[in-house]
């Protein structure tokens, strides 16, 4: 039982999605959602291996979003892809505004103490190193 | 309870989260569907919740369609197994359907 809960994608989230497209007065089997907590499992499983076997053709060991999008198409999900490449991009415009953001906000610290230390030893002091954090390529 | 569309939510604000489906299970899931799964960039997780969302939502619509029009209320797993059959992009959950009847049945 265990087991079956962590190789498939959990029944409370497939449900709650379920109801939010359905009509109010809706009343959804345990089952029904049993199965569809399978297929949504499978539809991950089945896209995977298709953006893999495309990751493997091209020698690359990584598998990224646009892999995904890609495979979407390939499998004749067009509508799907068309939606997640548009997400994908939003995704990656936030996360580069919340990096910049980061980044700013570690700047104007490290410059209000510099204001501080010039102020008492009349020389500035080195701001600190930041390396510049990868974007895209997080590896889990 | 959460709220619906993370999806509208980054159109209009910028938020990416949070998601509906556990990114944890997701990667664990992308993990075991072959062994040439070896990595995954961050955003891999995060796209599939997206796209199982969509998945999700299109399914069960389509299998209430068919809840309808056995003028019920209640929609059971043949609701969503008559679905997988009636659509040609779902044929790869074919043999996940016959599966789970047989099972049922014996």
């Amino acid at each position: 039982m265990v087991d079956e809960q962590n190789r498939t994608l959990p029944i409370a989230n497939v449900g709650r999605i379920m109801k939010q497209i359905l009509p109010p007065s809706a009343k959804l089997s345990l089952e029904a959602k049993q199965r569809m907590q399978e297929c949504a499992t499978e539809f991950i499983s089945f896209v995977t291996s298709e953006a893999s076997d495309k990751c493997h053709k091209e020698n690359r060991r990584t598998m990224t979003g646009d892999d995904i999008c890609r495979a979407l198409s390939a499998l004749g999900l067009d509508n799907y892809a068309g939606a997640i490449v548009r997400y994908l991009h939003k995704y990656r415009e936030a996360e580069r505004e919340r990096i910049i953001a980061s980044q700013n906000k570690a700047t104007s610290s490290s410059r209000d103490e510099d204001i501080e230390e010039s102020d008492q030893s009349g020389q500035p002091s080195h701001q600190a190193d930041q390396t510049p954090t990868p974007l895209m390529n997080i590896f889990i | 309870m959460r709220q619906a569309g993370s999806y509208s939510g980054i159109l209009i604000s910028g938020k990416t989260g949070p998601h509906l489906l556990p990114l944890a299970r997701i990667k664990k899931i992308m993990k075991k569907s072959g062994d040439g799964v070896k990595m995954i960039s961050g955003e891999s997780p995060i796209v599939f919740s997206k796209a199982c969302e969509m998945f999700i939502k299109e399914l069960t619509q389509r299998s209430w369609m068919v809840t309808m029009q056995g003028k019920r209320r209640t929609l059971n797993k043949e609701d969503v197994a008559s679905a997988v059959m009636a659509t040609d992009l779902f044929d790869f959950l074919l043999n996940l359907v016959s599966e789970m009847d047989t099972s049922k049945s014996s």
